[in-house]
């Protein structure tokens, strides 16, 4: 099964800049010529799936960003999500709790930052089970370490896919929820801070390891 | 901080690209026509496709504890005149004073020993000092020294065997024979260091560059400039090994060349009977 | 938030500091030609992957100096863990963090120093006064510096030519931000206290790190003065 490939194919610039210039032709269409011409498979929908080769590392847009800004929004509606049902049941106590109360409202203001950027390409907000992990400290330790570190991941691995003000905006993020993951760390005794790098995600990977918690379920249309 | 500026992220390609995400999960979910049947995951196309990171540029090695730091010693700088006392408080008994410069014009520096508070919870170092009687040392508050050089060398001299060895990290690099002092005036023994390194001088007798060190000899006491004892070259090369000089540690000269690639100032000097 | 919050020692005028001085001067110098390097030889290419000093002069000038500019920083910090460490003077989770942070530090600073090869900026010589032999004092200033690590590196992310450096950066400012949470931490201060991290300008941050007066003037320890030791 070849690679997923993004419908908008990875053509730094000129297919990028043709498909949105203002001569008639909806973007669309122009858009869908292009991706005939570079020989991409055309199905039902409009879609292109699969024989087209990735790039390393793709042109910056504004168009690449609001994807990967709706990609961090999914990030970010989850721990919002998972913070702020933790607060609600209110069964956690002590540091873990105060904690949460905190972060709670980080990741609220993350969620409003990137919904306000994204305005109407927003994506909807993901439908979330957690379990008992935000109500047992072991689960609730455990599932933030891994909200906190894929998120970083995640951003890291497109910080050279954004533009640069998105990228100025991204790293103000980024750094908040490095701190709430050593300080998770450091509240349920593990080293805060073990490596001299933090390691990029692709999406895909960071994708993964969000599926592998359980926590997202079927995605609201 | 304030959040961020919004920037709006509109441009008309996108709405194709939410579009076409939808009918990527419709198709998928019907089995639609000419789609390869794939498994979406929860949260379907998000993300899906996005550009992978780049290649960091360098990266970083496994972080590594600091080595044993037995086969280490640190000196420090002289701020100012400071009087050396024997316990770390003020008000206990002189032991000498250090200066904040050499004879030779140098910053002049100690060895830093050990560390104490006072009762108001200053912090008071223990130096080796370039002071007669050899061997001595005393306390100096913090703040009349500078910062921390940090040396894995240390020097040793055997005056009966006339030999001096060069050590890092215990190893010996570096071996030589050397001319000390005569029975008349003999070199020191004990724990001294080496503080500083005269170069580019035209004095034959004193070979092509010099050591400082803070050891005195005890029986020139008043040798102008205090009678330090220095580790140079020479002129007369034959005299190597032998008691020779008025306390100074001679080398010949290819081998006083070779020592100053390989020997840093505040390096500790163990000179042996 | 300024480092005088975080020590007790007054700020002095006098900058003696040629390490930072040379940074900035190639930070402000490069600001403004950076693009033209770029342009003119296409130095900074995605294939141009930078792991060998020959490869260091593939790298942009801008990206060089914001290279020197974090090596500087990087500097500091391995030098202040490095010495605390040394000096024994720390006790528990303090005495943990300077053995931790202080290695990556010091993997940093080695790894920095190797991309930029023969354009690394130089090891600067340090005085910090007692603060790495104190509790107190050493633990203020670690929080000052990794919060003013992360927000130096944020600084200049957007202004990296190179997609490989930057990627590089990105991942050693996350990494800036779990030593600042985990001082934080230790020191009893709110380990993330805001939803949105500042970044800080380049004059910003050496205005705080001269302020420190902890890079100093290495001590002359070598004369041309003909010797009078007793020969």
């Amino acid at each position: 099964m070849p690679d997923r490939v993004s419908v908008r194919v990875p053509d730094p610039g000129s297919a990028v800049r043709a498909a949105v210039s203002e001569d008639g032709t909806t973007s669309r269409e122009r858009f869908l010529q292009r991706a005939v011409v570079a020989g991409g498979a055309l199905v039902a929908g409009g879609v292109i799936i699969g024989g087209l080769p990735r790039l390393a590392a793709s042109a910056q847009s504004p168009e690449q960003d609001v994807e990967i800004f709706n990609f961090a929004l999914l990030l970010e509606y989850t721990q919002a999500a998972f913070y702020a049902e933790t607060v609600e049941r209110a069964e956690l106590t002590g540091e873990l709790f105060e904690f949460a109360k905190v972060v709670a409202t980080h990741e609220r203001a993350h969620v409003d930052y990137l919904l306000e950027a994204l305005g109407a390409e927003a994506r909807a907000e993901p439908v979330t089970d957690f379990g008992n992990a935000t109500t047992d400290p072991d689960a609730f330790g455990a599932a933030a370490v891994t909200l906190e570190d894929v998120a970083v991941a995640a951003y890291n691995g497109q910080a050279a896919n954004l533009t640069k003000g998105a990228l100025q905006a991204a790293a103000t993020i980024i750094s908040v929820d490095a701190r709430h993951a050593a300080w998770v760390r450091s509240i349920i005794g593990e080293p805060p801070a073990a490596d001299a790098v933090d390691a990029p995600l692709t999406a895909e990977e960071a994708t993964a390891q969000l599926d592998e918690t359980g926590f997202l379920q079927e995605e609201r249309r | 901080m304030r959040r961020p500026r919004t920037r709006r992220f509109l441009l008309s390609a996108t709405v194709a690209t939410v579009a076409a995400g939808a009918s990527l999960a419709a198709l998928a979910a019907t089995g639609g026509r000419g789609a390869p049947s794939v498994s979406l995951g929860a949260t379907g196309a998000p993300g899906q496709g996005l550009a992978p990171p780049a290649d960091p540029a360098f990266r970083v090695q496994q972080p590594r504890p600091l080595q044993a730091s037995r086969f280490e010693s640190t000196w420090a700088a002289v701020r100012q005149a400071t009087p050396v006392r024997a316990g770390p408080r003020r008000a206990a008994p002189l032991v000498g004073r250090v200066e904040p410069r050499t004879p030779e014009g140098t910053t002049n520096i100690v060895l830093a020993l050990d560390r104490a508070e006072d009762a108001r919870g200053s912090l008071w170092i223990r130096v080796r000092i370039p002071a007669l009687p050899n061997n001595t040392t005393g306390w100096v508050p913090r703040s009349t020294l500078g910062g921390y050089g940090v040396v894995s060398t240390r020097l040793v001299v055997d005056l009966s065997d006339r030999r001096l060895t060069l050590l890092r990290r215990g190893k010996a690099i570096f071996r030589a024979a050397v001319g000390v002092g005569t029975e008349q005036f003999p070199t020191p023994t004990g724990d001294f260091y080496v503080r500083n390194k005269l170069t580019r001088y035209r004095n034959a007798f004193y070979g092509p560059l010099a050591f400082g060190t803070s050891a005195r000899s005890e029986t020139l006491t008043d040798w102008p400039d205090g009678g330090f004892v220095g580790i140079h070259g020479t002129n007369q090369p034959a005299l190597i090994p032998g008691q020779v000089s008025h306390g100074c540690i001679r080398l010949r000269n290819e081998a006083i060349l070779r020592l100053a690639r390989l020997l840093p100032i505040g390096t500790p000097l163990r000179i042996r009977a | 938030m300024t480092l005088r919050d975080f020590t007790d020692l007054p700020l002095d005028d006098l900058d003696r500091d040629g390490a930072l001085r040379q940074a900035a001067d190639e930070l402000e110098r490069t600001s403004r030609a950076g693009f033209l390097a770029t342009v003119a030889g296409g130095v900074a290419t995605a294939a141009a992957l930078v792991r060998s000093p020959a490869a260091a002069a593939a790298l942009a000038k801008s990206d060089v100096a914001i290279l020197n500019y974090a090596l500087t920083l990087e500097y500091l910090q391995d030098a202040f863990y490095t010495e605390a460490e040394r000096k024994g003077a720390l006790e528990g989770p303090a005495a943990e963090l300077a053995q931790v942070v202080g290695a990556v530090e010091r993997a940093h600073v080695k790894a920095l120093r190797d991309v930029l090869g023969k354009q690394a900026v130089k090891r600067p010589f340090f005085d910090f006064r007692g603060v790495t032999e104190d509790p107190a004092p050493f633990t203020r200033t670690a929080v000052a510096f990794e919060d003013l690590g992360t927000a130096a590196y944020k600084g200049q992310a957007h202004r990296i030519k190179s997609p490989e450096v930057l990627a590089a950066a990105v991942g050693i400012h996350s990494v800036e931000a779990r030593h600042a949470a985990w001082i934080r931490y230790i020191a009893g201060a709110p380990p993330a206290a805001e939803p949105f991290d500042a970044a800080k300008s380049v004059n910003e941050t050496l205005q705080l790190v001269r302020a420190t007066r902890f890079i100093v003037v290495r001590p002359r320890t070598r004369s041309r003065r003909r010797p009078r030791y007793t020969g």
